[in-house]
């Protein structure tokens, strides 16, 4: 039997975008199961991203409600939502987002050291995951030194270091080439067998392809 | 890690983190210098009064000791008196005088001291003998006047004393024996000083010096408290002034309110330039890692572990700047003591820029606070912006 990772009801999100009020969310209302992978696709600025902040914690709705494992977010202060995403949630974001002055590893071992894991424990953990993302030699060059696929592996290892029950991706592939884009998509394949809840937004086709549904947005709404 | 990212994050700007080190660097040894400054004359004045273990001056009513050319009469009297009030253990005059070493056919003019070589708080022998207490033909000479006269001990030089300018003759001379050279503890740098037993400078100053001197010094008994004494004999003697070690400061510290003022003003804008220095660099800083520290708090690093970091960065930049500064800082306050010290007039032994470590622990204290504190607003704009917002407005 199957568990709600993520539940959205009626979810709006309104911008004041100078006198102009945006409409970023409109009425969305989903539930997305533990295991499952969904890609969120639709034009630039229909709110793909919005949702995936709405989602995730990050931003909180202008109405409706949002329930994560159970958990209902508007309910959480800014210390339990900050907990709720280093153990439960992990994140990908299109520009990767690494600590340039840190090395791969160190990069990894963020999440933990935040969660009080003793330094050799964080190590071995990073470093399994570095391996498990394909980037097992690289583990002590530091994120500018690492091409653009490489430094989304050690984004994805990041976010996967704490064991979340769910990846949330904006885009992991739109500042790749398609070679190395097709990397990043076997690598979210591996992480869906393996049973990790999966929320992607995207343009690339590809990814929507690999997903078990995909969620259409347009202007705000689900569309399909 | 905090430490460690800290550090890395300062060398990734190598140019900008060097260019705000020196800056602090600088802004440290101005507050360093200003520090010492504004206490450091004091305490050296204090321990010049306070090291030849004379705890009391009496001087002329409303003076304070060499300030005027006043002096006290009936000393013979007013020292007795002294000797016998309970906590006084010994009483030394000292009477300052002009007079002038003939040398051939020049008078060479000298500072004649007159003193009771048995309770005397003004020199100190560096070679050859002191004084004795009867002794009507000696005198004691400073390296400065010895020089110019070119004197050695057991050489004889004609004193002149109560000079007539009409005649440039002396009335008043004695042919005395250099008995020994001595340093003269409150002289300038350079002053031509001799010290003769008190009958004799008497004697040199004429009908004015009978029976007078410019000021006493009191030895107190091992128990007696200065504060008490002082009050005591102020209420018994009131024809004169009775100075402790730290009235004469305090009013030495009235006298130079304007260097601590003004070290007070250099001190706070060295300050203030710390803060604005490491401040802007850290704003800096965090405004352009701005998109990356809101994904650090995106996938959960808490907003302490953020303000830790910026924080540290700050006192890093800080430790770093602080430490060279205080190198600095201890050159430049030796360079400005040489500078200060020779104004003329200025005891030689005193000092502008004295150390004290409470004092340079304050500084180092409200250093360190300062350049944390100057993390404060980078951080708390590092942990306020909006995650959402601050990663869509940092989207391609």
């Amino acid at each position: 039997m199957t568990y709600a990772a993520i539940v959205a009801e009626h979810v709006e999100k309104r911008y004041q975008l100078e006198e102009q009020v945006v409409r970023a969310v409109q009425d969305v209302s989903l539930r997305i199961d533990a295991g499952e992978y969904v890609a969120v696709v639709g034009p630039s600025g229909c709110g793909k991203s919005t949702l995936l902040s709405l989602l995730g914690g990050l931003d909180s709705p202008t109405a409706g409600r949002v329930f994560v494992l159970g958990q209902a977010l508007d309910v959480l202060g800014d210390r339990e939502l900050t907990r709720l995403r280093l153990e439960r949630i992990g994140f990908v974001f299109q520009r990767f987002h690494l600590l340039p002055v840190l090395t791969a590893l160190e990069n990894v071992e963020l999440p933990m050291a935040e969660r009080g894991v003793g330094k050799s424990d964080r190590r071995t953990r990073a470093q399994e995951l570095l391996e498990y993302v394909g980037l097992p030699g690289r583990a002590n060059h530091r994120a500018t030194q690492l091409s653009g696929g490489e430094m989304q592996r050690v984004a994805i290892a990041r976010a996967l270091v704490n064991q979340p029950a769910i990846l949330l991706a904006d885009e992991p592939t739109g500042e790749l080439d398609a070679a190395t884009g097709a990397g990043i998509l076997a690598l979210f394949r591996r992480l869906h067998a393996d049973g990790l809840t999966l929320v992607v937004v995207t343009h690339d086709s590809r990814l929507a392809d690999d997903a078990g549904r995909v969620i259409g947005l347009l202007d705000g709404r689900i569309v399909s | 890690m905090t430490w460690h990212w800290a550090w890395r994050d300062l060398l990734r700007h190598r140019g900008r983190t060097a260019l705000s080190l020196l800056g602090v660097t600088i802004a440290t040894a101005l507050l360093l210098d200003m520090v010492l400054l504004s206490g450091g004359i004091e305490r050296s004045f204090e321990r010049l009064l306070a090291g030849k273990g004379f705890e009391l001056r009496v001087s002329p009513q409303g003076t304070l000791p060499f300030d005027t050319d006043a002096t006290l009469d009936h000393v013979d009297a007013l020292i007795s008196a002294l000797r016998a009030e309970p906590g006084v253990a010994n009483v030394g005059p000292v009477l300052g005088a002009s007079a002038f070493a003939r040398r051939r056919e020049t008078l060479v003019p000298l500072i004649v001291y007159g003193i009771d070589p048995d309770v005397q708080g003004i020199y100190q022998i560096e070679s050859g003998t002191d004084l004795r207490r009867s002794d009507m033909a000696g005198v004691l000479v400073g390296a400065p006047s010895a020089r110019r006269l070119a004197l050695a001990v057991g050489d004889t030089v004609r004193l002149t004393g109560d000079l007539d300018p009409q005649i440039a003759t002396g009335l008043r001379d004695r042919v005395v024996t250099v008995r020994g050279i001595a340093d003269f503890v409150y002289d300038a740098a350079d002053q031509p000083s001799i010290a003769v037993t008190l009958p004799l400078a008497q004697f040199l100053v004429g009908p004015r010096g009978a029976d007078r001197a410019s000021f006493l010094m009191i030895k107190l008994a091992g128990n007696a408290r200065p504060d008490v004494t002082a009050a005591r004999l102020r209420a018994t003697m009131p024809g004169v002034t009775i100075s402790s070690i730290a009235d004469m400061v305090a009013q030495f510290r009235l006298r130079l309110s304007y260097f601590r003022q003004m070290s007070i003003i250099l001190g706070t804008i060295a300050l203030i330039v710390t803060v604005m220095l490491v401040g802007t660099l850290l704003a800096v800083a965090v405004n352009e890692r701005i998109a990356d520290i809101a994904a650090l708090r995106a996938i959960g690093i808490g907003r302490q572990t953020i303000v830790r970091q910026v924080l540290a960065e700050g006192f890093l930049l800080t430790i770093g700047g602080g430490t060279a500064g205080v190198f600095l800082g201890v050159a430049t306050a030796r360079w400005l003591d040489a500078i200060l010290t020779s104004f003329p007039g200025l005891p030689a032994a005193i000092s502008f820029f004295v150390p004290d470590s409470r004092h340079l622990a304050l500084a180092a204290a409200i250093l360190l606070s300062a350049g944390v504190a100057a993390g404060i607003w980078p951080a708390w704009h590092a942990v306020t912006a909006p995650i959402a917002e601050t990663l869509r407005s940092e989207a391609p």
